[in-house]
């Protein structure tokens, strides 16, 4: 039975690695907008944080699959499930990208300037690799939820651990052991990467942080 | 001051206005080669925005600047400088703030040599060398490993010196280094900086510290609403301002 069930982990890891992914480049985007000088840009990604954010995500799972699916060509379940948590993703990363910015130690970026670097010299050297050190806790836990979300694709019939576990316990009728086993491969893998993060946030606290 | 050929940094007509107020008002001037230019006055004057026009870091509204044969117009009928100008403008003019800005991710001597490799191009180990060189020069040299967090305030102001000479700048702009210290600290900042003079580094410092604008600087801009209202030899306007508002000002800042 755990064999069974666990061959959904690979759906399980790939949606929520790739959503996870495309959901930070697309993030980026979110927060840049959130941070722009021009107000109605600033207005549009607000409106948009809160339209996505302001929705369970399960029912966007739904009006991605079923809505979407009866205007267009269908995409399959998998897709489905790529594109609604990437979005979703996209608008919690762009609020702690956003955030990490915003705690960004004053007047680096004029001192940037006054010694001649450029654009992407004062975003990749100075201002990314700072807010990437803050939010990595946060991205770490959000990647977490994320991977416990994914568990949702199965109502659209994602092959993926959740799905299989419904499975074997429609065919056996051992619910009680499946949705335990899903429940502890879930844990297995939570519980390494929040170590990791704390261990991580305390890192970078003793590294640099005035004290 | 008159802007004569030799004048190797000069400003013609700088106008910053935001909205309707106008921080500062057509402000002319030249320094140097090798001069120090001091610009006292109130708070409020438009003394740093003046400054920060210098390296573009505010832009103007209007007025010209250049540096040695590098000129620079903004205004109506000018396109903004592009990434090439801004570039070579910021190169040559090193800059040191307030509150020193150090990037705090980097080590010491990774803040000095940043720059070096990007803008500069030079080579791993040529940046090193150097911002350890500058380290020394400023009394750091045994911090270099450190993260500025883990220095004091007056040790960022001088790492902070140190990264903007890595660029050999032409001309170092100093926005009231010593006014986040506490006035020992700030003494050592003070002394840095007369030793760069001494070196023979074209300075234009604006500054609370009127014994330094006495004793150092060659030239003291009194600046009062945006404008320059006086300038001249430090001792004859410290002793006897030609202008009303000068003398007020000094005697409220002498006087405490």
């Amino acid at each position: 039975m755990f064999l069974t069930i666990a061959q959904g982990l690979g759906w399980t890891v790939a949606i929520s690695v790739i959503s996870f992914l495309i959901g930070s480049v697309l993030g980026v985007g979110i927060a840049f907008g959130r941070l722009s000088r021009r107000a109605y840009i600033r207005a549009v990604a607000r409106t948009w944080i809160e339209l996505i954010r302001s929705v369970p995500p399960l029912v966007w799972l739904f009006i991605v699959y079923f809505g979407l699916g009866e205007l267009g060509p269908k995409l399959s379940p998998f897709h489905c499930a790529i594109a609604t948590f990437s979005v979703i993703t996209s608008v919690y990363l762009g609020e702690i990208f956003r955030g990490g910015y915003a705690a960004l130690a004053g007047g680096q970026i004029e001192a940037a300037k006054s010694i001649g670097l450029g654009r992407g010299d004062i975003f990749f050297k100075i201002v990314f690799r700072q807010v990437f050190r803050t939010v990595s806790p946060s991205m770490v836990a959000y990647a977490i939820s994320l991977m416990k979300d994914s568990a949702l694709a199965s109502t659209i019939g994602v092959v993926e651990m959740t799905f299989r576990a419904n499975q074997v316990t429609q065919a056996t009728g051992q619910g009680l052991t499946a949705y335990l086993i899903v429940g502890f491969i879930y844990l297995l893998i939570s519980l390494p990467f929040g170590v990791w993060a704390r261990h991580a946030d305390q890192q970078a606290h003793k590294r640099y942080v005035v004290t | 001051m008159s802007n004569s050929i030799e004048n190797y940094l000069k400003t013609e007509k700088i106008t910053k206005s935001f909205g309707k107020s106008v921080a500062v008002d057509e402000v002319s001037l030249g320094v140097q080669a090798g001069q120090v230019v001091s610009i006292i006055g109130p708070s409020g004057a438009g003394k740093s925005t003046f400054l920060r026009c210098l390296n573009l870091l505010e832009t103007p509204t209007s007025g010209e600047i250049s540096i040695g044969d590098f000129k620079i117009s903004i205004g109506p009928g000018h396109k903004y400088p592009t990434a090439k100008e801004l570039a070579v403008l910021r190169r040559n003019v090193g800059m040191v703030f307030q509150s020193f800005n150090l990037f705090p991710h980097l080590t010491v001597v990774e803040n000095v040599a940043l720059a070096q490799r990007r803008v500069l191009g030079r080579g791993k180990e040529e940046a090193r060398d150097r911002a350890l060189q500058l380290l020394d020069r400023v009394g750091l040299k045994s911090k270099s490993q450190e993260y500025p967090g883990r220095c004091s305030g007056g040790q960022q102001q001088r790492v902070a010196i140190a990264r903007s000479l890595a660029l050999d700048p032409k001309v170092m702009l100093f926005d009231e280094p010593t006014s986040a210290l506490d006035p020992e600290v700030g003494a050592e900042i003070l002394s840095v900086m007369r030793e760069l003079a001494d070196d023979g580094m074209t300075m234009m410092v604006v500054t609370h510290e009127m014994s330094f604008a006495k004793d150092v600087s060659d030239v003291v801009c009194v600046m009062v609403e945006g404008r320059i209202i006086e300038s001249g030899d430090p001792q004859k306007i410290m002793s006897e301002p030609g202008h009303e508002r000068t003398r007020k000002f000094l005697s409220a800042v002498l006087g405490r």
